[in-house]
């Protein structure tokens, strides 16, 4: 028993280093990598509490849909907030 | 705790703290770089696991993994071709050498334990699946970048 909780012990300690990453960092593009890196860490804390069902969502809206919401986001608001930039120009 | 346990907890162990450690400092090319390789790094891990617990159906995390992994990364590449301009990582050839090497060395492990037959083939087909999208996302992370530099200048 106290070795199946090492298995989710070390999970536990890569969910809470990435999610402080995740603060950490500043700048939402980046941020947006960091998440997927936490909701794969969050899938495989998911997996070793033997909830299989949740992290196959997690991982579908961790690793995919949350950076590909933010990313679509941030290229909006960048169109839109720097009409002549670099944007402009392609 | 068996030891294919202890294999999916070093590996973890092992493998996601660069992970994290690389997509939280560099430049943009050597993060999406790091994403990469941790959705490679979690699926082994998820294939060690489910020999570990021996349930043969959570390998299905692993196969859904190897094909979600690089398509994050590859949308990554394409909403960020203009910020990934300056070029790929130098890690990255060294990097996914490493990610093909784990691949095959863990799927040759899990089919070897695993019982010849359907079971085996889906092994094979997981290991294959992860290490080729390891490769074509790595691959357009460098070559989608020359690409979009030669359209642009």
């Amino acid at each position: 028993m106290v070795s199946e909780d090492l298995v989710v012990s070390v999970c536990l300690v890569l969910v809470a280093a990435s999610a402080t990453v995740a603060v950490a960092v500043r700048e939402p593009v980046r941020q947006a990598l960091v998440l997927a890196v936490l909701g794969l860490a969050l899938a495989a804390l998911f997996t070793v509490l033997q909830a299989p069902d949740v992290a196959l969502s997690q991982l579908a809206v961790g690793s995919v849909l949350t950076p590909l919401l933010i990313l679509l986001s941030v290229r909006k608001v960048r169109r839109r907030g720097h009409p002549t930039g670099d944007e402009a120009q392609r | 705790m068996n030891a294919w346990l202890w294999c999916g907890t070093t590996f973890l162990g092992l493998g996601l703290p660069p992970v994290i450690w690389g997509v939280a400092s560099g430049p943009l090319s050597r993060r999406v770089l790091a994403q990469n390789t941790g959705s490679t790094v979690v699926a082994l891990a998820f294939l060690l696991l489910a020999q570990g617990y021996a349930r043969p159906s959570y390998t299905d995390l692993s196969l859904v993994l190897s094909l979600l992994g690089p398509v994050g990364t590859l949308v990554c590449v394409r909403l960020l071709a203009d910020d990934l301009s300056a070029g790929a990582s130098r890690w990255s050839t060294a990097v996914t050498a490493l990610c093909v090497a784990a691949s095959l060395a863990v799927t040759a492990a899990v089919c070897a334990a695993a019982a010849p037959g359907r079971p085996m083939v889906k092994l094979l087909l997981i290991g294959a699946l992860v290490a080729l999208g390891n490769v074509i996302a790595a691959r357009a992370l460098s070559v989608g970048v020359l690409e979009e530099a030669d359209g642009t200048r």
